[in-house]
């Protein structure tokens, strides 16, 4: 997974400098479609300017397809990322607790984890037929790994006098699960969540382009089939929108944790 | 792929593994023949292993695992370069940094994947189309872990290249380049497994040749068998690819510079 | 009796390759009695340590008794506090949740709420019932742990060198803040450490754990008189000559 960038220590800056910052970062974007708007005409087969894209949403009546698109896509991601957290942190715990479990189960991991999700959905279409289970499936498939892999991290760091002090306490064993070894384990669910949320939403719009079940994805690639290039680009917008909202909700949701979790300020 | 210290302690002494993979293959053959949940077109392992050994007899497979290869390691090193070049540029100049981080920061956040149906529309179904997004995704990983990498640089080290009155190539050249090495290392690994995913996204969608074809020209005549046969070496050529990159850098790195960024 | 040890042996790492720590161990704890386990790092202490919290099962033969039963397990009416405080406590909970803990099983939330507070009122951190450990010095989050373990109202108390990270200053405040509170509670305090001066100020006993594997190498009765002051008590006569004692029965055996 990319990291994120960390900023030159030297420079300290006052918030209003951060703020100066990200608005002067965007002047790459802002020249390029500035110049794009100038050069480009709004019939262009391949470049139409920026000024045609929202408009292109709208046109042949289609804009009415697009609000319901993107809930299709919000389920399906919410869904299948949902459902990869409790699959994932099921098998994590169950690797991560017991080492045999861990070396047995190892190889079959490996050997799944390897297969790209994108050669999976022709696979996937034709075993489960195109609906939004087919959808689910892979988006699960490509999202568990992530989750799982963190949770078995997790599990394996518990400090083990947490557990002597949960013995010493006499806590019945699913209080020892509930009120130590969970809340001790969620930041390291948190993180492989975090990594896995872009992953769910990629592999949701792929399948979707791929298959045009349903979502923002086969609106692309119904546009991109029908030669609506100003459509195309207007949707890989919303597509990034929706992208930069999800990472930075569950960014800041594992933050939030991470706070519980350290106290805060000592 | 994070598989450092996972490949050598579950490929040495690890026959319960396995074993457990057997015992699921051979699992799987059973519930196929025996036709139990009914899913139409699942393969049994065996019947992909005659569909495997088939393709290779036909010269068809290694023809598409080499167009692929080609393509993605041509794309690679081509996006490698220049996301280099410009993590260089970007890391070392504040300004640059300054005035462009935020517009890098929004584009990469937009998935690659959704970049394919406008390289569509402006390319076509060409190889060009394919080269095109195989090097404009594998950009963004090299790019953000250059700069990364270029911040890393420690500021004592920069005050090393003062008194040791270096130009500014030099230093870029002795000081900040080996030091920002580790993370560049990262982002090219990275970059490499993501280059094979959008080469075979490319080729399922758009550009005629190589393994993400063959996986469709086998979903159209219907031969699961031979889809997962294509999907297995897609899965075995980004590991290979992979332990290759590393077996590289560990030879021409001997300094121990690949460090995990993975989740494990 | 509080806690009674006959022939104890225990084993520690994985079968194969386990090592035999404890050999042939006995002495008892009366009620009431405050006693130290001494000995150097790695000598067997907290091993012992946990085989009396029923944390570890000793070798067979062994007889490890509390108040008359076999431990088996960990006993009703035995805190334990560990050296490890961010370890032992939970930071996502408050001061006053973690001290709840043992008691949300067992006991009613008005009561629960009344055990707490009094509990932390004990141990002088009613203040801080709302902050998180990881906000608390190191002094302060040991306390909690104390109160923790005081909450459940044990008869007796197994500290594993619970002031052993602690600043020298921090230290002897919570020592006399702990003997003050054995005697409030009239508890049992077995306490494990590898600081002569500590074991000899605050005990009745000192056992000394030495040899390997190791066994009591001496049953040692402290009997400076009660109660004890950081300067006086250490000063004395009485104090410096037991302090010889344990320091020649340690650096004599090796």
């Amino acid at each position: 997974m990319v990291m994120a960038v960390k900023r030159p220590q030297r420079n300290n800056r006052a918030t209003n400098g951060r703020w100066f910052d990200v608005l002067a970062g965007l002047s790459p974007l802002v020249v390029l479609l500035t110049v794009w708007e100038l050069v480009g005409s709004p019939d262009s087969p391949f470049y139409p300017a920026p000024s045609a894209w929202w408009p292109a949403l709208f046109t042949r009546g289609q804009g009415e397809d697009i609000i319901p698109a993107i809930i299709d896509t919000s389920r399906t991601f919410g869904v299948g990322l949902v459902l990869a957290t409790v699959v994932g942190v099921a098998v994590g715990v169950g690797v991560g607790a017991s080492e045999r479990t861990d070396r047995a189960l190892g190889p079959m991991f490996e050997f799944a984890r390897a297969l790209p999700p994108a050669a999976i959905v022709p696979v996937a279409t034709l075993l489960l037929g195109f609906d939004e289970t087919m959808k689910v499936a892979v988006v699960v498939l490509a999202a568990v790994w992530p989750i799982m892999l963190n949770t078995r991290t997790g599990v394996r760091s518990i400090d083990p006098v947490l557990l002597d002090m949960a013995r010493s306490l006499k806590l019945s064993r699913a209080h020892t699960v509930g009120k130590v070894l969970l809340p001790a384990v969620s930041p390291a669910i948190l993180l492989g969540v975090r990594v896995a949320t872009p992953v769910a939403l990629v592999i949701t719009l792929l399948v979707e382009y791929l298959t045009g079940v349903s979502g923002v994805g086969a609106l692309v690639g119904d546009a991109q089939r029908t030669f609506q290039p100003a459509r195309v680009y207007a949707l890989i917008v919303i597509a990034g929108l929706i992208s930069l909202a999800v990472n930075s909700l569950v960014r800041s949701l594992e933050q939030r944790v991470r706070r519980r979790h350290a106290g805060g300020g000592r | 792929m994070g598989r450092d210290n996972g490949t050598r302690r579950w490929d040495a002494l690890n026959p319960g593994g396995v074993a457990v993979l057997l015992a699921a293959a051979c699992l799987w053959e059973v519930f196929v023949r025996a036709d139990v949940a009914n899913i139409q077109f699942l393969p049994a392992p065996s019947e992909i292993a005659v569909a495997a050994r088939q393709a290779v007899m036909d010269g068809e497979l290694l023809g598409r695992i080499v167009h692929t290869v080609g393509v993605t390691l041509l794309g690679w090193g081509a996006a490698s370069i220049v996301g280099f070049g410009l993590g260089l540029v970007l890391g070392l100049s504040n300004t640059a940094y300054r005035y462009s981080m935020t517009s890098f920061e929004v584009t990469r956040a937009i998935p690659p994947i959704t970049f394919v149906p406008a390289a569509l529309l402006i390319f076509g179904f060409s190889l060009r189309m394919e080269l095109v997004l195989v090097i404009f995704g594998g950009v963004w990983p090299v790019l953000v872990n250059t700069i990364g990498g270029v911040h890393s640089v420690p500021s004592e080290l920069r005050d090393v290249s003062t008194m040791l009155r270096l130009n500014r190539w030099e230093t870029v050249r002795k000081i900040v380049m080996p030091a920002a090495l580790p993370e560049v290392v990262v982002g090219l690994r990275l970059a490499l497994s993501l280059c094979l995913v959008l080469a075979i996204v490319a080729e399922i969608v758009g550009n005629p040749e190589g393994i993400g074809n063959g996986l469709i020209r086998a979903r159209q005549a219907l031969q699961p068998a031979l889809m997962f046969v294509y999907v297995i070496v897609a899965g075995l050529l980004g590991v290979v690819l992979n332990a290759l990159f590393r077996r590289a850098v560990r030879l021409l790195l001997p300094n121990g510079t690949v460090h995990e960024e993975r989740s494990w | 009796m509080s806690f009674e040890c006959r022939s104890v042996s225990a084993e520690v790492g994985k079968s194969g390759a386990a090592r035999i720590v404890l050999d042939d161990v006995s002495f008892h704890v009366a009620k009431g009695e405050f006693v130290s386990i001494m000995g150097r790092s790695g000598a067997g202490k907290t091993t012992l340590l946990r085989v009396l919290a029923g944390l570890q099962q000793p070798a067979s033969g062994s007889i490890v008794q509390f108040e008359g039963r076999n431990v088996d397990g960990p006993p009703d009416g035995v805190g334990l506090v560990f050296q490890d405080y961010t370890s032992a406590l939970l930071p996502w909970r408050t001061v006053a949740a973690n001290v709840a803990l043992p008691l949300e099983a067992t006991v009613t939330n008005p009561e629960r709420r009344a055990r707490v507070e009094a509990t932390l009122e004990m141990v002088g951190l009613a203040d801080r019932a709302d902050d998180r450990p990881p906000q608390l010095s190191g002094g302060m989050q040991q306390r909690v742990q104390l109160a923790r373990a005081l909450a459940s109202r044990p008869s007796a108390l197994l500290m594993d060198e619970p002031f052993g990270a602690l600043d020298a200053l921090t230290k002897s405040d919570l020592e006399d803040e702990l003997l003050a509170l054995a005697a409030t509670t009239a508890t049992t305090v077995v306490f494990v450490t590898h600081d002569i001066d500590e074991a000899v100020y605050l005990s009745d006993r000192v056992l000394v754990v030495a040899g390997e594997p190791a066994h009591v190498a001496a049953d040692i009765a402290v009997d400076c008189p009660r109660p004890r002051t950081q300067i006086r008590t250490r000063e004395s006569p009485e104090f410096l000559a037991v302090r010889s004692r344990v320091h020649e029965v340690i650096f004599g055996t090796r």
